[in-house]
């Protein structure tokens, strides 16, 4: 039981970038973070650039030629992870993505790059009032978004987190009413017993059994009989722990997704199961005892106060 | 002369309801030597129980002293009184008094708990007993698979366990029919006779005090009348009306065939 954890993953992304003087020289539109080789250029065609993950599945590093959809291509450099989305992106000319994929003359997205961050989300909201059929998203929303992921995954393990609190308190506090109806129930029983034993203890006392025996006697008694009772809840217990711990206690599950190209899909699931152990199992085992001596305390008392003339009496 | 066992001197009993005094016992003196059998008679309210109790150590006297076996035991208490009743006296009760989850021998073996360490010598000894009271190969009877004889048989070889200075019986033929009765009365005086135990027993039944030797009559809290019972006469192997010889085991005098077993009351009048 525990944790189970799923991800899918995609093998690999292409993403095309138009390889032109004039936006490579003026704009950031390539990766950063080369860890080995180099940036594609301006001009660069029949060329990638591989994420490190790339590189482990193609098994290919810098200077090889890798084989993409059925078309060679040489590996110029390798690129290290910048965020959840790019760790399996492979990089190439624009116009050679296209050809590749069979998309020549169609995009899937463009960057728009303001002079001032001031003036972007005026921008945003005319490209889409304008063209309702485009998804337009800002580094801010993007960034709201995650964060409200974000808050929406902690409040998931806070209430979660709260609810195992709260069943652990709910369950001290059952604890602490079993043990004191325990006790009372082994008291009870233990002074009816007693009671209806009357001219037992009489006779047995006046046929020379000592005081101490007899409360002995009586103690054990309870005991014994809080030990059954002990063993059968174990085994109660034992094998029922599962399906009740599972009507009990919550479920903890939560999502991730990363990503607005959902390249990475993580979904996280725990679920918590309440199992016993020796130690649970010796823990009862001492209550039982202690209890049943708790709860025969004052029976037994009882018990060897019992005059032998009890034992004379006519029913 | 034997030894006494039981020895009362100026015994009282005074128990107070509310402002009222009543006085169970009143300055009782009573000697009992080992070997005896005696009845205790008395109607209700002479004094009886208290003065069972008293023997018993149940019940401490308000003055007065009770040796048993030599021992005062007036005033002794009850971490000491427990051992008295373990190793001088086996009580028999009206009701029997068996543990009803213990089987015959175990219920003989009850006494022999404190005193006796091994199991294997208790059993024996336990088994020996029953035999005596003519149980044998019933040891492993539960109560409720004996009959009333039968039972009041285990809880005198109970009684007998560890070897009492005296039995100390109430009402032992009470509970039983007239086969039984007899039965026991018969046990009892054999076991007197043969084993020569000590008995005491109190009683308000005619036929069992009249097989007794000593017969005491109980009134207001003292002793007003003694007689002789049957039993003195059949101890000497003599019918207690024309003298002749009889065995131990007769009914009636095989001489003057008059029955050896009465229910006359022996203080009537």
């Amino acid at each position: 039981m525990g944790r189970t954890f799923t991800r899918q993953v995609t093998e690999y992304t292409i993403e095309g970038i138009p390889l032109t003087s004039e936006l490579v020289d003026n704009y950031p539109v390539l990766t950063t973070n080369i860890t080995s080789g180099r940036n594609l250029q301006a001009g660069d065609s029949n060329v990638v650039l591989l994420s490190e993950n790339n590189s482990a599945y193609f098994d290919k590093t810098v200077g090889d030629t890798v084989t993409i959809l059925g078309q060679d291509f040489t590996v110029v450099g390798i690129h290290g992870t910048n965020s959840v989305s790019d760790r399996l992106t492979l990089y190439m000319n624009l116009s050679d993505a296209q050809s590749l994929t069979n998309n020549t003359g169609y995009i899937t997205s463009f960057r728009i790059f303001t002079t001032s961050s001031d003036v972007v989300s005026t921008v945003a909201g005319t490209i889409s009032s304008m063209h309702s059929e485009l998804t337009v998203s800002t580094p801010q929303e993007r960034m709201t978004q995650l964060q409200q992921l974000q808050s929406s995954y902690t409040a998931a393990l806070t209430s979660a987190e709260n609810s195992i609190n709260s069943t652990q308190t709910t369950a001290f506090e059952e604890i602490v009413v079993v043990v004191a109806a325990t006790s009372l129930i082994v008291l009870f029983v233990m002074l009816y017993t007693v009671r209806e034993r009357t001219k037992e203890i009489g006779t047995l006392k006046a046929i020379g059994f000592s005081n101490k025996t007899v409360m002995g006697q009586f103690m054990l008694e309870g005991i014994l009989l809080s030990i059954i009772a002990g063993v059968v809840g174990i085994a109660i217990g034992v094998i029922a722990a599962p399906t009740i711990s599972s009507l009990l206690l919550p479920s903890v599950s939560g999502n991730l997704f990363g990503g607005t190209g959902a390249i990475i899909r993580a979904g996280v699931a725990q679920t918590t199961t309440a199992s016993v152990n020796i130690d649970l199992v010796l823990l009862a085992f001492g209550a039982s005892i202690a209890l049943g001596a708790i709860g025969s305390l004052y029976p037994a008392w009882r018990a060897a106060k019992i005059r032998p003339a009890e034992a004379m009496k006519y029913e | 002369m034997s030894k006494p066992v039981l020895q009362l001197e100026n015994l009282n009993k005074t128990f107070t309801l509310g402002k009222r005094e009543i006085n169970a016992v009143v300055n009782l003196n009573l000697t009992i030597y080992a070997g005896e059998f005696v009845a205790i008679m008395g109607p209700s309210g002479s004094g009886k129980t208290t003065l069972l109790n008293l023997i018993g150590c149940i019940d401490k006297p308000t003055n007065g002293k009770v040796f048993l076996d030599g021992i005062d035991v007036g005033q002794m208490r009850e971490n000491q009184l427990y051992k008295i009743r373990r190793d001088k006296m086996g009580f028999v009760f009206q009701t029997f008094n068996l543990l009803p989850y213990l089987n015959a021998r175990e219920n003989v073996e009850l006494p022999m708990e404190g005193k006796i360490k091994s199991k294997t010598e208790r059993k024996k000894r336990a088994s020996e007993l029953l035999a005596m009271v003519g149980l044998s190969g019933r040891e492993n009877h539960r109560p409720q698979r004996l009959s009333a004889g039968e039972q009041q048989r285990v809880a005198i070889a109970r009684a007998l366990a560890n070897n009492p200075a005296f039995i100390l019986a109430d009402e032992p033929t009470g509970n039983l029919d007239s086969q039984n009765k007899q039965e026991i009365i018969k046990l009892l005086a054999n076991l007197n006779l043969t084993q020569g135990t000590t008995i005491i027993m109190v009683t308000h039944d005619s036929q069992a005090a009249n097989h007794t030797e000593r017969m005491l009559l109980l009134k207001d809290g003292k002793i007003i009348k003694e007689k002789e019972g049957l039993h003195l006469a059949m101890k000497n192997n003599k019918c207690p009306n024309c003298g002749g010889s009889i065995k131990s085991t007769d009914q009636v005098c095989p001489i003057c065939k008059k029955p050896l077993i009465t229910s006359e009351e022996p203080f009537s009048a």
